[in-house]
């Protein structure tokens, strides 16, 4: 007897997964500053058939960003110091969210501020608007009253700045961690004792490139964010001693991932789910492939859900 | 409308100096593309060079024919130059705004500097197409006469061409700027009442004069502007030039083409503090 297509269907592997208080139809999203606000990829890849996306980082004012250069190629990877340009919240409520509200797939909107009463003001009003399914923090700001020290960066801050947002913000509060650090961990711990929901691990690292032939930067502002699938070593890493470390909040893997096989690594460390970020420039409609190459990993190992690749990394020390 | 697809070369036509013309099949997405409009290629060539390249349209053709000018400057472009016919290559386009449609009440003087000739040579076409091709003259530079490729190709659209390489090798001795005050000269005394259009695309040293001509002649003028992008569709938000109405405004989605007014005051300040800045 030839299999009906129920039965090819029962066969489908189960993809869904639940990370910081959010289930997904799948284990991919597309990560924040590379996707813009989701409407720039309509057409060029099925948005309903993503876990989820994470928008453009919103302040609570319109910011216009860096001065060019803002962008240059480096090895398998790229340096970017925008300057976390955006439409501000109220633009983003009012021009983005309609067509994030019917996109069909989960909406994380990524955010910060330059103060902690920014951040609080920020993400309570994005909190507040209908579609908008949780919100993933960008603590890689510069906290200006601390002599521009990142707020990411000091544990004690961190904590203080997650708590202050998680009293007033009522949806699932994502945590984005910068990997410019000595304890990933100690990072980790400080959002999770503060209320966060999940840490998205890692953002870009910190960066920089030289023309030689004019002896300049090649970006304007000297140092920028590395990403690409150069950093993915370094990502997996930091996403394995978040999960080793056992801190009690579901971890979003991003860093490099260019296929299927990268993104299971991302699982395999601990993830529960991932982000694809530089790729969707390489490839529009490479966050779709990735998707199916899960898919059809899972077929060809016997998977029969996602899941059980998520803290399975056979290791005995 | 822009599309993602997945295409072949067709052919590779070297042009010497590093300069190569890329015949694309496939193509009927770009059916309808406008002089000016990009493309991102990318070839079949793992994590590095990473990410795709910007590259103007020269000709689109039917029969889904597309044809893509460049010159060997990295490794991307390396990598194109020696991509044989069957090479897979994905394209997003068509990206981007346009020239200004050829019209027969304006005379256009299309200013193109080396690598920059493509959207100039497409418009050049379409004014050929229109029955107008008496109505633009292309003004094209180079350093050497082997930076000025397709001569022939654009002697068959029947437009006037004037050259010039600062070497003297072929054409006016100097750059295409002394071209363009030569040529405005000659269309002030020729036809005083005879209106007059600039579009230029080349090195950003070379926009710059010509906008400061057409500034000072009082001369409708459009820059197609090149910028490192990521994406071509507003997203990575890398390819800012600074603007006279907003801080910033897009190469990949504003542009490529600007009024020379709105992307020359604070730019051609911004380089001219960068070169101080590098003396220091």
């Amino acid at each position: 007897m030839t299999p009906s297509l129920d039965s090819r269907e029962e066969e489908a592997p189960a993809l869904r997964v639940t990370c910081g208080g959010i289930e997904f139809s799948n284990p991919v999203l597309t990560a924040s500053g590379t996707f813009g606000y989701g409407q720039e990829f309509d057409g060029l890849l099925s948005l309903r058939g993503l876990g989820g996306l994470v928008t453009k980082g919103i302040s609570p004012q319109p910011r216009f960003g860096n001065p060019p250069p803002r962008i240059c190629e480096t090895a398998a990877g790229m340096l970017n110091s925008i300057g976390l340009e955006n439409v501000g919240v109220e633009a983003f409520a009012r021009e983005k969210l309609p067509f994030l509200r019917s996109c069909g797939t989960r909406v994380l909107v990524n955010f910060f501020g330059t103060t902690f009463d920014e951040y609080v003001d920020c993400g309570s009003r994005l909190a507040a608007l209908d579609g908008v399914d949780g919100l993933e923090m960008n603590v890689s700001c510069p906290n200006i009253k601390a002599g521009g020290i990142e707020f990411g960066r000091d544990p004690t801050v961190l904590g203080d700045l997650v708590k202050a947002c998680r009293a007033v913000i009522r949806k699932p509060l994502w945590v984005k961690l910068t990997p410019n650090t000595s304890d990933i961990v100690a990072l980790a711990r400080a959002c999770a004792d503060n209320g966060a929901d999940a840490v998205s691990i890692i953002n870009t690292i910190t960066g920089m490139a030289i023309d030689v032939r004019t002896r300049r930067p090649r970006i304007a502002t000297v140092f920028g964010g590395l990403s690409g699938p150069a950093i993915k070593p370094v990502a997996l890493r930091m996403v394995y001693q978040v999960h080793r470390a056992k801190i009690p909040i579901p971890i979003c893997g991003i860093g490099g991932i260019q296929d299927g096989t990268d993104a299971i690594e991302f699982l395999l460390a601990g993830a529960s789910c991932v982000q694809v970020g530089t790729q969707s420039f390489v490839d529009p409609a490479s966050a779709e492939r990735i998707i199916r190459e899960i898919e059809d990993f899972c077929r060809t190992q016997g998977v029969t859900d996602v899941c059980e690749f998520i803290g399975g990394l056979r290791w005995e020390p | 409308m822009m599309r993602y697809f997945n295409t072949r070369v067709i052919e590779n036509r070297s042009l010497g100096g590093g300069y190569f013309v890329l015949r694309l099949g496939g193509c009927e997405p770009l059916a309808g593309s406008r002089p000016g409009q990009f493309v991102m290629l990318r070839g079949d060539w793992g994590r590095d060079p990473l990410l795709p390249r910007p590259l103007s349209l020269l000709s689109v053709a039917h029969e889904g024919r597309a044809d893509l000018l460049a010159r060997v400057v990295g490794k991307g472009t390396a990598l194109m130059e020696r991509s044989p016919p069957g090479s897979r290559i994905s394209v997003l386009g068509p990206l981007g705004n346009s020239l200004p449609v050829p019209s027969a009440d304006v005379t256009d003087l299309l200013v193109a500097g080396g690598v920059g000739l493509p959207p100039l040579f497409m418009q050049a076409e379409s004014a050929a197409r229109l029955g107008l091709a008496s109505g633009s003259e292309m003004l094209y530079g180079g350093r050497t006469s082997r930076d000025l490729v397709l001569l022939g190709e654009m002697r068959a659209l029947g437009i006037a061409i004037h050259l010039a390489t600062e070497d003297g090798s072929l054409g006016r001795r100097g750059r295409v700027t002394d071209e363009l005050e030569a040529r405005i000269e000659h269309w002030r005394a020729a036809a005083p009442t005879r209106c007059l259009r600039i579009m230029a695309c080349g090195p950003s040293e070379m926009l710059w004069a010509v906008g400061r001509i057409a500034q000072t002649d009082g001369i409708e003028c459009y820059l197609s502007l090149e910028q490192h992008m990521a994406c071509g569709i507003g997203v990575c938000l890398g390819c800012a030039v600074a603007a006279q109405t907003r801080p910033y405004l897009y190469v990949c989605k504003d542009g490529p083409v600007f009024p020379a007014a709105e992307v020359m005051a604070r730019a051609t300040a911004a380089a001219s503090s960068q070169r101080q800045g590098g003396a220091r």
